[in-house]
């Protein structure tokens, strides 16, 4: 495995308040990672970080195997498209488009047209003047026609509707096929991207609380419903991640099932079904804010 | 963990081409500082034309008028000012967008005070231009002087390049160090800024004095060309240049 991206104890400090806390991970060259978690869970920090646009508290960051910060090497080589994104006064489409073919070496100029035309991005409209959407979707082209090595999205898709979303996430994963490279998709649609991603990190509150590959964490824990008194019974000593009851009957996320637990809990008449990855965050997560609570 | 292979190291970009990415960036949009300034300038210098004009033919023509009636004026000082407002705006405007394309600090602020350098040695040689035209009309057929007024009117065309190149880049200089500070501490730091220059030029104000250095300052003044006595503002802009640097280096894209 070769690490594009390898981030070690890594801390980010604004006052008392630690935005990224203590995280260590790899992205691996050639896949597509999820870089999952709620608003204001640390994401855009610690891509800020990965990106040298940010200063570490402590830790070690690699990009390419070096140190990003003013580091021209590796910076050359990565596209960081986030939601947050501006745009000098003045700047339009056309503007930012022109400045992207000039700095990203791999730039290619036939497909960002080809996306400006299926995106219906208004070329000639200053930055400023265009809706959300239109200036997510000016984000959208850079970082595919980038072709960068390693191409990081942060929410890139702020007021695209869900046919511009789909269309992204449709040219995204024909481009990867045909140029592979390393991608790092953050958002909190989950569902959406689920079946893009080849591997998962999820971020809560700083810190990192699922580093797997999609594949093991779909695995990870299943849906079992059923008769309330039933689910309840099965679930007992489990680890429970989430429980939904309606009327007499309830439904709960349990984690780490056995194929011989499946059938013993198919056969007392449960219902045994896959988790998605939308709901393990979340019971995830919400268990963390759970435990904030608590303490 | 899984054993971690290193990615292959690719070299930088050249650094020529990497400074001349964040030059294109400066001048991706032209109306800002190529334009913009021209368009404003000749507003100015049109204003003045049709000032003089009305004068004159109020006098019943320029012969009524003393021979120094249109020798001061400081509509040039706009363009060397403007300069300043530019390093400001162009600083303040493009620093996130240069990293947000992954552009550094360094890289970045070459660039952009690069840029600024050739923004004053271009308008200083219009003014220059504008100036020899000036003097081989006549001052406009109304015996006006703008590109070249007062003390500069005799100036070698080289010698009022020079000095305006010399201005400008003093003013565009300190112009980044104003934006260094904006773009790293937002309007608190500009406060700070302010008053830390206020104090400074009141200081050297008060040094002057003590040291009776003005009369002295004054000879010196007026024995010595233009072009010589702007020299000594150079290592100023240098330091200014270096200060805003030291400032960018540490500063973070913020909203």
């Amino acid at each position: 495995m070769t690490a594009i991206v390898e981030v070690s104890d890594l801390t980010k400090r604004y006052g008392s308040l630690a935005a990224v806390d203590d995280v260590s991970f790899v992205v691996r060259e050639h896949a597509i990672t999820g870089l999952l978690g709620r608003n204001g869970a640390g994401k855009t920090t610690l891509m800020q970080l990965i990106t040298g646009q940010e200063f570490v508290t402590s830790g070690t960051i690699r990009l390419f195997g070096q140190p990003p910060l003013e580091n021209a090497a590796v910076l050359s080589r990565t596209c960081f498209i986030k939601e947050s994104q501006t745009y000098p006064d003045g700047f339009k489409g056309e503007h930012v488009l022109r400045v992207a073919s000039w700095v990203f070496p791999h730039w290619d100029g036939a497909l960002a047209r080809d996306l400006v035309a299926e995106f219906r991005v208004p070329l000639d409209r200053r930055m400023k003047k265009m809706s959300r959407g239109q200036a997510s979707a000016i984000g959208v082209v850079v970082g595919l026609a980038s072709r960068a090595e390693l191409t990081i999205f942060d929410e890139p898709y702020a007021g695209l509707d869900a046919v511009a979303r789909r269309a992204f996430y449709d040219r995204l994963l024909a481009d990867y096929a045909e140029h592979p490279r390393t991608i790092v998709l953050s958002t909190h649609l989950i569902d959406e991207v689920a079946d893009l991603l080849e591997h998962v990190l999820v971020i809560d509150e700083g810190r990192l609380i699922i580093d797997a590959a999609a594949e093991d964490l779909r695995g990870s824990a299943t849906t079992v419903s059923g008769r309330q008194a039933d689910v309840e019974q099965f679930a007992r000593g489990r680890d429970v991640l989430q429980t939904d009851v309606v009327g007499a009957f309830a439904s709960v996320t349990v984690t780490g099932l056995t194929p011989s637990e499946r059938a013993a809990a198919a056969a007392a008449g449960l219902e045994v079904g896959p988790v998605s990855l939308q709901q393990l965050v979340i019971g995830r997560t919400r268990g963390t804010a759970r435990q904030e609570v608590a303490s | 963990m899984t054993v971690v292979a290193l990615p292959a190291a690719v070299p930088a970009p050249p650094l020529p081409r990497r400074l001349g990415n964040a030059i294109r960036l400066h001048v991706a949009n032209p109306w800002p500082t190529l334009i913009t300034p021209w368009l404003v300038f000749a507003g100015v210098f049109g204003l003045n034309l049709a000032i003089w004009y009305i004068v004159a033919t109020a006098a019943g023509g320029k012969q009524n008028l003393d021979a120094d009636a249109f020798d001061y004026n400081g509509g040039v000082t706009w363009v060397l000012v403007f300069l300043l407002v530019m390093a400001v705006q162009a600083m303040s405007l493009t620093f996130r967008f240069a990293l947000g394309l992954g552009m550094t600090r360094r890289d970045y602020y070459l660039g952009t005070v690069a840029y600024l350098g050739l923004l004053a040695v271009m308008y200083a040689a219009g003014i220059a231009v504008l100036a020899q035209v000036e003097r081989l009309t006549d001052g406009w057929g109304l015996g006006g002087r703008f590109f070249a007024p007062w003390f500069l009117a005799d100036l070698p065309a080289w010698q009022l390049w020079y000095l305006n190149t010399v201005v400008g880049l003093l003013l565009a200089m300190i112009g980044t160090v104003a934006a260094a500070v904006w773009v790293r501490w937002k309007a608190t730091g500009l406060y700070a800024f302010f008053f830390l220059t206020a104090l400074l030029l009141i200081g050297a104000a008060w040094l002057m004095g003590v040291t009776s250095s003005w009369a002295p300052l004054g000879r010196y003044l007026s024995t010595h060309e233009p072009a010589t006595v702007v020299s000594w503002t150079l290592p100023v802009a240098v330091l200014c240049g270096a200060l805003g640097y030291l400032l960018l280096r540490r500063a973070t894209p913020r909203t």
